[in-house]
């Protein structure tokens, strides 16, 4: 019997399969492995994780490495991709004029206004003048009280502004009662002397005069321009359970729209579209297009530097000269990120519209007719490159039980969405779009203020649930779960992610709904936009009706969610969709390295040498 | 019949005064009531009792300058959090963490 392997080297596992031919010339499937893959796809280091692949696949079936008589490795596609994200609004605030956040435990309730003056100056407080007063950090919560309860009775005192968390403390204290909102870090630059309203309120609900322009304008008596000017305070206010708006005649706050620029499309048409008209417009021109060569931005603006740096990222990657890369498809995303208000006195964040871009750029070709020369003269086993990437994958997704031809296969990556459909008369059409798992945790993390990928990775990733108390948590999908030793107090009242075998902490303090929201958005508007896309492409006159089976395979269709989002969004084509399961055994996996081998089948390479 | 506020319960053995007044001032803040009684045993018992005789199902055992908090439930020596003659803001947070348990919210950092 004659022992062949395919061999699928991607971006973050390489997997085997080994078929063997008998001495009648039947084929059949043998055994199959995945490791993780080394050093970056396409280079020489690469070999030793086919190596180790290739060892464990045999010793299943207790054969040396040497028993192997041929290596069919794949022709990886030639496409990288990169994400970039850019906010194209802004919100400056010249001279400090408010506060507006949610501490845990502020006091009191219902919105004053008076003149701010310092907790060490209240003795130059004049009777009959409304105050705000500021305390800073230095004094204890039992000296504040008592100071202002010395106060209290000649002087007209409205509300408080704290530094430290001490609102509660400091009200149980106080001779009467008014609002406190505390945990303002920089108190030092409450300007003194401006008039100021205060808000805090009640428990449960959030603030409802100051997150109102003619709120405000009542409060701090303005007139109708005023009022227009403050706009955008009332904005960043809405939903916060305390804030102060400080009223300082030369200062201002405006919301700033970025000079975002344009993308051209050199394609078929030349096309060119503004970046402010949204994601859904930008993917129309592109579309209009035809097919693409390049696409740039306006030099000088936040979509040129942005696509800029996508080139020269991906130049360092592939090695080639700058001007040499061309992106060749774009996926834009509207999104909102949280951009700290510069000019704000306790780190108050104001949602900024933002677009997501996912690029792919196309390469030279992976040198991979040299990993088979490494790999035939390391195994001393003959080691052929046998064939492209995504006609192989679609071959090994047509061994799915239940399928029939033409059939299209799905395969979402990190970078890039792959899509080949294979025709009855054995001729395949493919194409490689940008977007995939990359820029949905790109988007995760930008839209949570999330401080790192892999974090905004992990919630892409596992479910979640809510430690309620040491003995169980609430799940994702309202179910609860029990546990008979306590839970680590570390996860009391966290989000957590259930990753096998551990619970992964979530570090913001988000709400569960709100990650779960953003979580499906995302994936709704990478995947089910990109499948769409691809698969119009790929389909028969480029209608989608015309396909009837599409099989998932690759990383994504591994993901909890995703293939399910996919199957009920082409369910309204009449298309059956859904996770492959390669040979009947091997889930979404192994479809590349599976049909590699039976690529090979009927060739002369296998058998008769 | 003994009728029990509900309250986080404190146990104490010869406290260090300015610690359990940090411990207080930290349960205040977050807007929960507390009560103090002197006990006899050791650190664990102080904490395991505190919390099995709270209504609310927290307590804080003080013996001297070393601190636990307990929750109901939980076995004897395992307590939630542990300090030994620890500065004033780590008692803040100790009893402000003694509160969020009750309030099912995520803990303060409390180590350092």
């Amino acid at each position: 019997m004659k022992l062949v392997a395919g061999v699928d080297i991607g971006n973050s596992t390489t997997e085997v399969c080994i078929g063997g031919i008998g001495d009648d010339g039947a084929f059949r499937f043998l055994s199959s492995a995945s490791r993780m893959t080394t050093g970056t796809k396409g280079t020489l280091p690469n070999v030793l994780g086919v190596k180790a692949a290739l060892e464990e696949a045999l010793d299943e079936i207790r054969q040396p490495l040497s028993a192997l008589d041929l290596v069919r490795l794949n022709e990886a596609a030639p496409v990288i991709g990169d994400t970039a994200m850019e906010t194209i609004t802004e919100t400056i605030i010249t001279e400090s004029s408010m506060i507006g956040h949610n501490p845990s435990t502020p006091a009191g309730a219902g919105e004053a206004v008076g003149e701010l003056l310092l907790l060490e100056n209240i003795w130059k407080g004049k009777p009959g003048v409304p105050y705000i007063v500021a305390v800073a950090n230095k004094f204890s919560y039992e000296e504040a009280a008592a100071r202002l309860n010395q106060h209290i009775p000649e002087l007209d005192i409205r509300g408080l502004i704290l530094q430290a968390d001490e609102a509660v403390l400091v009200e149980n204290r106080l001779n009467k009662k008014m609002p406190i909102v505390d945990e303002v870090r920089h108190i030092s630059k409450v300007p003194e002397g401006k008039l100021a309203a205060i808000e805090v309120a009640l428990p449960g609900t959030s603030i409802r005069m100051l997150s109102n322009p003619y709120g405000i304008a009542t409060l701090l008596g303005l007139d109708a321009d005023e009022t227009k000017a403050v706009t955008p305070i009332a904005k960043s206010l809405i939903g916060k359970r305390s804030a102060v708006v400080i009223r300082t005649p030369h200062g201002n706050i405006r919301e700033n729209v970025l000079p975002a620029g344009h993308i051209t499309f050199h394609g078929q048409q030349e096309k060119r579209v503004d970046i402010d008209a949204g994601a859904e417009q930008i993917m129309e021109t592109l579309a209009q297009a035809g097919e693409i060569r390049d696409i740039d931005g306006e030099t000088n603006t936040n979509v040129g530097n942005m696509l800029t740096r996508i080139k020269s990222s991906m130049a360092d990657v592939s090695k080639e000269q700058h001007d040499k890369i061309q992106i060749t498809d774009i996926l834009a995303v509207d999104t909102l990120a949280p951009v700290e208000i510069s000019g704000s006195l306790a780190g108050e964040t104001c949602m900024e519209k933002a677009v997501g871009i996912a690029a792919m750029v196309k390469t030279q070709q992976l040198p991979m007719r040299e990993i088979a020369a490494r790999l035939e003269r390391e195994l001393g086993v003959k080691a052929v490159v046998a064939g492209v990437e995504a006609v192989m994958a679609s071959l090994g997704a047509m061994t799915t039980p239940g399928t029939r031809l033409p059939l299209a296969m799905l395969d979402m990556g990190g970078g890039s969405t792959d899509a080949a459909l294979l025709q009855a008369d054995g001729s395949v059409r493919t194409t490689h779009q940008a977007g995939a798992g990359e820029l949905v945790s790109m988007l995760i993390q930008t839209e949570l203020g999330l401080g790192s990928r892999t974090a905004a990775e992990q919630i892409k990733k596992y479910p979640m649930g809510k430690v309620e108390s040491l003995f169980h948590m609430r799940l994702e999908n309202g179910a609860m779960q029990f546990f008979e030793e306590s839970i680590d107090p570390r996860y009391y009242g966290h989000v957590v992610l259930l990753a096998p075998g551990e619970m992964l902490k979530v570090e913001e303090d988000i709400p569960m709904e709100k990650i779960l929201e953003v979580r499906r958005e995302a994936k709704q508007k990478v995947f089910v936009t990109n499948a769409l896309r691809a698969l119009r492409e790929v389909a028969p006159d480029h209608d989608l009706r015309r396909i009837p089976n599409v099989v998932l395979v690759g990383g994504s269709a591994e993901d909890f969610e995703i293939p399910e989002m996919l199957t009920q969004a082409l369910a309204e084509y009449r298309i059956v969709c859904g996770r492959g399961n390669i040979r009947g055994v091997c889930g979404p996996r192994n479809a590349v390295a599976t049909g590699l081998l039976l690529s090979g089948i009927g060739e002369d390479s296998y058998g008769r040498q | 019949m003994v009728v029990n506020k509900p309250t986080i319960m404190i146990y104490v053995r010869e406290p260090d005064e300015d610690l359990l007044r940090e411990v207080c001032a930290g349960i205040e803040e977050e807007g929960v009531l507390y009560q103090v009684q002197a006990h006899e045993g050791d650190l664990d018992s102080l904490a395991y009792e505190a919390a099995k005789e709270s209504m609310l199902g927290s307590g804080i055992g003080i013996h001297g300058a070393r601190l636990a908090m307990q929750m109901q439930r939980l076995p004897r020596g395992k307590n939630v959090f542990e300090l030994d003659a620890p500065s004033f803001g780590q008692c803040r947070n100790l009893g402000a963490n003694s509160a969020r348990a009750v309030k099912k919210l995520p803990f303060k950092e409390i180590s350092l």
